[in-house]
This record gives structure tokens, C-alpha cells and sequence, in this order.
């Protein structure tokens, strides 16, 4: 199969003041290997619009074509605050083009190659706001396996955008770049070992590549360097890097913790969900530290050594689908009713947590209240001030909790202020990815009977996740 | 105004499927059909199938082409079926007027069009009634036909087979609803999947859509009432199991 010939034309069609199915064709802002990209505008259009035009015909890679066409396929499938709208595509074989949302924005790579310093708190926000960008590819099924900062860009408010999926995954459609003979296709500081063994299908692959941007927006240094050779790609399969505290020593030891485990050469040893890194990148209490948060010194030449051996027969696991990563490391709210005392519903309900997060070792339990709304006006005793009333209902969830006997890093509480607590708790559940809501249905308070089951329903209809009932 | 293809294989007299898929087709406006052989077998609605198909293929709706169990009617092909296969036959035999058979025995093999091709089996050696289940076969139907796309059914399951950057057809398995682009630079065999008796497990029956302008490709699966179809093929008096493969979808 060879590309089409007809399309050795495309430099001709795409220039500046030429219209192409309705869209004006502006500046050429950048040629890239790959693509050039066009400023463009169309009417009834009102965004800034992007002509992505690639690099086919005689003399080009036959990668730009491909890498155009699973950028074509997957980009029209993607809804996501993080990614371009996609907003058209010309016919492949005569003027092929993707037209998308111009965003705001310079990658990161600029911040990088200017040198800037980034502080603790700036490579913690940007992990955190990777990790959930990443997290809504991945739970629309799509991987996108070349997360680099020069596909990141940042506007003036800090909001991060991805760019490029040429080298994307969707397990709903067909890979073209599946089996492709040359192992290791990305960027060779960023991708993951499974990515070198040539395994396109992982999730956790993104989670590696944000474990090594933060790793070196906090200490200047790639993990593993910028190899050009399989064997210096394949480093990362075995070798621990040099422990980001030992560059920078006030890099806290939990951020050390969550980068090295981001950056274990095993999937299966990282974080299994990007919601999961974020949660526990906006929650450092919540991170359970290891031996790994004490590295100050690069691993000895044993270790390297020992490392090596288990390399050689270095397996990557097995990669599940990208939008199960939240069923392994499941976040699960329990909606409890801080206002009722029912005994046996409430060990009803202790119960079934349990049993729930005995079942997903990765599981974490967040405990949810809400109140209707507190005082505006301060009053003189504690209790009736709007902190401390939140505190009154924040103890009673740490008691409830209590005697599940969890770790700090899988529980947390939240007391919600809300006029309708069905749609906060739903709210709630969306912002957090959760998977699971668990609430409770008392046959005790006849009286109240009617708003409890209008909220309980309200739930269950509009819940993002399943809904679990605890009866008593 | 665009075209798109309805593509159904593998009806296999079952009316009430037959139906379904066809109302959800024109609801998606299918501008022509292309039905790819085994209209016939197993089931227990063939002469109505057959009648209604000819009437789409004489008002130039529709295009449909032969398959083994059309062909064992007029042949004897009966150490290459299976013994309800072969029962299922011989009861469609004493359905069927001159006209049924004279208009399945009219049926072409395989039809070429500018940039697709039409089988019910494999473009290699259509008469062979080869499967395209796997990457060798898929790759053995493309190069035979020699257009972008080729469409086929006689494998029961839904797969697309795409060519990969290192030339090598991957099979592909489709999520239903789900627009595929399939640009025609590339080559792809798409197995639509078996309209009358779906083996994959789930009862529902399959077809699909292409739009060549759009270059998209869509798999379909629809419901139907597959318990009446399952009752027609027990009170017709033709073996058990294949009532229970209706209901079962296996």
C-alpha cells in the first residue's frame, strides 16, 4: 500500500487566503515534521479555529499519514474540557485537514526551555491538573500515550490543555498503529517501559509520562535521560532514578513517594488510576509512604544489578481497559445522614463499606454529609458558627468511620453545604470519578418517608456510577 | 445526496430479525442494501424472505448475492453442512416455488464496484466458501478483491480487519453505534455479522452501515422479538437446537 499520489498536492490547496470547504485559511503558525498548522476562520464559527494539514506525498514519512489519521479518528470521538473541539475534517484523498478549537495557551516545553524555576505548589498543580485531564481520556476509553510538555499547553490562567493524539489509543476503534514494527514509537523521555516493549493498550502508560514531567519540572533532570538507542529505552524497565530529593531537598517527602511510584517500571506498582494521582496530589495525608520516600541516594550498583536481572525477562502487565482504571482503584462515597440515629442501619452500612473496600485493596472511602446551610451571622458559642458546625458534623463521619479502622490515606470526610443534597451528592460524585454510592434506607421514619424517597430516586437516576442501597 | 450502504449477511429466513434490522436501517436512512447471501437455511420464514428481498432487488433498492446454504438448494452440498444444516434445507425445499429457486439460482457470486467488493464468504476463491476469521484469511480476501473495501459475512461475528502500518490485516471487534472511519487509502474487510443467527452470544441481530462519502463504517445490533422466531422454527417441525440458538444467540 502506498499513500495516495493524488495528495502530493496539498501545499498548493493549503495556503494562506485560499478557502477550503468554507474555511478561510489564515496564517501558517507552525510546520512541524509531521504537520503544518494554519490559523483559519469560517462563518457561523465564532472560536479560533486550527487547519492541522499533514506532511503527505512524495519525500514524507508514511507516520504522518497514519499519525493524522488516528488523530482524525480519535479527536472526533473525544468530548473533553482538556482536549481542542474538534470542529471538521477534509476528504483524506483530495485536501485531507483536521480542523479544530484554536486554544489559548504555550506549551510547557517553552516554560522548560526558558529556564523557568517551578516551585513545589505550581509542579503539584500542573500533576494534579494532568492527572485529571488525562483521567477524562481515559474514562472515554482513549489513551493518549505521548503526553510530553511540548504536547501541554498552559493559557495565562493556568488551565491546561493536550494536544496531538497522533499516537493515540481508543479501544473503540482500530489501532493503526497497532503491531507496528518499530518498538518504543513516542518520545523517548516521557514513554513508558510497557511503551518501549511496544504495548499500546495501557492506561497506566500516561500516568508514567506525568510521573516524569513532574519529576522534571521539580528537578531540572529527565528521569532516565533522552536516550537514542533500545538499550538506553530499555534502562527504564530496571533502573530506579536518582531520587528527585537528593537534587532538590525540599521536594517533600510524600511528592517523592507519589513520582517514583508513577514511575515504577511494572504498571501494575503505579497508580492505577489518573483520578486516583490526582486525588492523592491534592491530598498528601492521603499518601501512604514507603521505602521509596526516603531515597536520598541513587541505587547502589547491586541494586542495579539485581535490577537488570529482573529486566531481562521484563513482562509487562497485563493492561486492562482504560476507562476500568477507576473499578481498580474505585473511589466509593458513603452518604450518611449525620441528622438520624439508626443503629442498626448504621452498622448495616460500616458493614458493607468493609466489605467493599476489602475487596478493592486500592479503594478509598470518602464519607459525605450535607447540611443545609449555615449561619451567615456569627454567634457567640463555637457551635453555632458556620466552621463550627461543619467541624459537629465532620466529627460524627470520623466516628462512623472509626470503626472500619482505616488508614488516613483511604478515608476522607466531607461535611457539603447543599439546599438539595441529591444533586450535591451527585455533583460530588462526578467531580471525583467515583464509582460507587452508598446510602442508606431506613423503613423506621414512616413520617419522612416521602423527601427521603424523592432524594434516594434523584440519586439513583441521575448517579454517574452504580448506587448501592443498604436496607435494614 | 450521500449514499449509504445498509450491508445484511446471513438472514437465514428469519422474518422477524429480518424486519427489525431493515425498519432500523431505513430509520437511519440507508439509501441501498447489499444482502450478502445465506438469505436462506435455518430458520423457518423463507419464502416471505426471499419475496421481499426480490422486490427490493427489482426496484433497484437493493443488490444480493449468493451464499452455501442459497446454493445447496440447486446443488448438493451436503457433506459440508452440519445435519440441522442440512434438515433446514431440505424443509426449505418444500417451501419454495420456481420462482424462489429460479431467483437464488440468478444470484451473482460476488459483485465488484468501483472501489468495494461484495461476497458472502472471501473474495479468494468465493466458490470455496473460505471464512474470514483471522488476520491470514483477511489478508488472503484482500488482496484477492483488490479494492479498499470488501464485504462479507458467512463468519457469524461481527470483526473489521484493517490494514496496519506494516501491511498486516488486524482484526478488529466493533462496538455497536460507534462511527468507524475507514479511509480508503488503507484496505478493510468488514464482517457484518449474521442478521438470522448471531453466534456471539448475544441474540440480537447484526448489520451494518457504509457511508463511502463520509469513509465511516458502523456495526449495529438489533433487538427483535427472537422468542417468535425461535416458536416458528419448533412448530415448523425443524430441529430443536436451532430454536434454541435464536434465543440463546450461540
Amino acid at each position: 500500500m502506498s499513500p495516495n499520489t493524488d495528495i502530493e498536492a496539498v501545499d498548493d490547496i493549503f495556503q494562506e487566503g485560499k478557502v477550503v470547504d468554507g474555511f478561510v485559511l489564515g496564517k501558517e503558525v507552525h510546520r512541524g515534521g509531521m504537520a503544518s498548522l494554519f490559523s483559519a476562520s469560517k462563518e457561523g464559527m465564532d472560536v479560533p479555529i486550527l487547519l492541522k494539514i499533514p506532511r503527505v506525498g512524495k519525500d514524507q514519512p508514511v507516520e504522518s499519514l497514519i499519525g493524522f489519521e488516528t488523530e482524525l479518528t480519535i479527536l472526533r470521538a473525544l468530548k473533553s474540557p482538556y482536549v481542542p473541539k474538534f470542529l471538521g475534517a477534509g476528504n483524506m484523498a483530495k485536501h485531507p485537514y483536521i480542523a479544530m478549537e484554536r486554544v489559548e495557551g504555550r506549551p510547557l516545553e517553552d516554560f522548560i526551555k526558558e529556564g523557568k524555576a517551578f516551585t513545589i505548589d505550581e509542579v503539584i498543580r500542573i500533576g494534579a491538573d494532568l492527572a485529571q485531564a488525562v483521567q477524562s481520556l481515559h474514562s472515554q476509553d482513549a489513551i493518549h500515550l505521548d503526553i510530553k510538555p511540548e504536547n501541554i499547553l498552559i493559557d495565562d490562567k493556568g488551565k491546561l490543555t493536550l494536544i496531538d493524539f497522533g499516537l493515540s489509543h481508543h479501544a473503540r476503534y482500530p489501532d493503526l498503529l497497532a503491531e507496528e514494527m518499530r518498538k518504543g514509537v513516542g518520545s523517548a523521555p516521557y514513554i513508558s517501559p510497557e511503551q518501549v516493549a511496544g504495548i499500546r493498550s495501557d492506561s497506566r502508560s500516561d500516568i508514567y509520562s506525568i510521573g516524569a514531567i513532574m519529576y522534571e519540572l521539580l528537578t531540572g533532570e529527565l528521569p532516565f535521560g533522552n536516550p537514542q538507542t533500545m538499550g538506553g529505552l530499555r534502562k527504564r524497565m530496571w533502573a530506579e532514578p536518582f531520587p528527585p530529593r537528593a537534587i532538590r531537598r525540599e521536594i517533600p517527602r510524600w511528592l517523592q513517594e507519589v513520582i517514583l511510584r508513577c514511575l515504577e517500571p511494572q504498571a501494575a506498582d503505579r497508580y492505577q488510576s489518573a483520578a486516583r494521582l490526582r486525588q492523592v496530589l491534592r491530598d498528601p495525608e492521603a499518601v501512604a509512604l514507603t521505602e521509596r520516600s526516603d531515597r536520598v541516594e541513587p541505587p547502589s550498583f547491586w541494586e542495579n544489578l539485581k535490577g537488570m536481572f529482573r529486566a531481562a525477562g521484563y513482562e509487562p502487565s497485563p493492561s486492562p481497559r482504560p476507562s476500568m482504571g477507576s473499578y481498580d482503584a474505585p473511589l466509593m462515597i458513603a452518604a450518611i445522614d449525620t441528622r438520624t440515629s439508626d443503629k442498626a442501619l448504621r452498622e448495616r452500612m460500616q458493614l458493607t463499606a468493609k466489605n467493599l473496600l476489602l475487596a478493592y485493596p486500592e479503594s478509598r472511602l470518602v464519607c459525605l454529609s450535607t447540611i443545609s446551610s449555615t449561619p451567615t451571622f456569627e454567634g457567640h458559642q463555637e457551635n453555632e458558627t458556620a466552621s463550627g458546625i461543619v467541624r459537629g458534623h465532620l466529627v460524627q463521619l470520623m466516628e462512623w468511620a472509626k470503626p472500619l479502622k482505616l488508614p488516613p490515606e483511604r478515608v476522607s470526610y466531607h461535611v457539603l453545604e447543599a439546599m438539595d443534597p441529591a444533586s450535591r451528592i451527585v455533583e460530588f460524585a462526578k467531580d471525583n470519578d467515583a464509582s460507587l454510592i452508598l446510602i442508606g434506607a431506613s423503613h423506621k421514619s414512616p413520617n419522612k418517608v416521602t423527601p427521603w424517597r424523592t432524594s434516594m430516586t434523584k440519586i439513583v437516576e441521575e448517579a454517574p456510577c452504580s448506587v448501592h442501597i443498604v436496607r435494614t | 445526496m450521500s449514499e449509504r450502504i445498509g450491508l445484511f449477511a446471513d438472514l437465514h429466513s428469519n422474518l422477524e430479525a429480518f424486519e427489525a434490522c431493515i425498519s432500523k436501517a431505513e430509520e437511519l436512512g440507508v439509501t441501498r442494501m447489499v444482502f450478502l447471501g445465506d438469505l436462506i437455511g435455518y430458520n423457518a420464514d423463507p419464502a416471505i424472505l426471499i419475496e421481499r428481498i426480490s422486490e427490493l432487488v427489482e426496484s433497484k433498492k437493493a443488490i444480493a448475492i449468493l451464499g452455501n446454504h442459497d446454493e445447496a438448494l440447486f446443488k448438493d452440498c451436503r457433506n459440508q453442512m452440519n445435519a440441522s444444516a442440512n434438515a433446514a434445507i431440505e424443509w426449505t425445499k418444500t417451501q419454495l416455488n420456481n420462482s424462489h429457486v429460479q431467483f437464488i439460482k440468478n444470484l451473482p457470486l460476488i459483485v465488484y464496484e468501483q472501489n468495494i467488493c461484495f461476497v458472502h464468504a472471501s473474495a479468494h476463491n468465493p466458490s470455496d466458501w473460505n471464512y474470514v476469521t483471522d488476520s491470514m484469511s483477511a489478508w488472503r480476501c484482500a488482496q484477492s478483491s483488490g479494492k479498499s473495501y470488501t464485504f462479507v459475512g458467512h463468519a457469524h461475528e461481527q470483526a473489521l480487519f484493517y490494514q496496519s502500518a506494516v501491511g498486516k490485516l488486524i482484526r478488529f471487534a466493533p462496538h455497536p453505534g460507534d462511527d468507524i472511519p475507514v479511509l480508503q487509502h488503507r484496505q478493510w474487510v468488514g464482517v457484518v455479522g449474521s442478521l438470522g443467527q448471531p453466534r456471539d452470544g448475544n441474540p440480537e441481530a447484526c448489520f451494518a452501515v457504509f457511508e463511502p462519502d463520509a469513509q465511516a463504517l458502523t456495526f449495529h445490533r438489533v433487538p427483535y422479538d427472537h422468542f417468535l422466531a425461535a416458536d416458528k422454527v419448533r412448530r415448523a417441525g425443524l430441529p430443536e437446537d436451532l430454536a434454541n440458538r435464536l434465543l440463546t444467540g450461540k
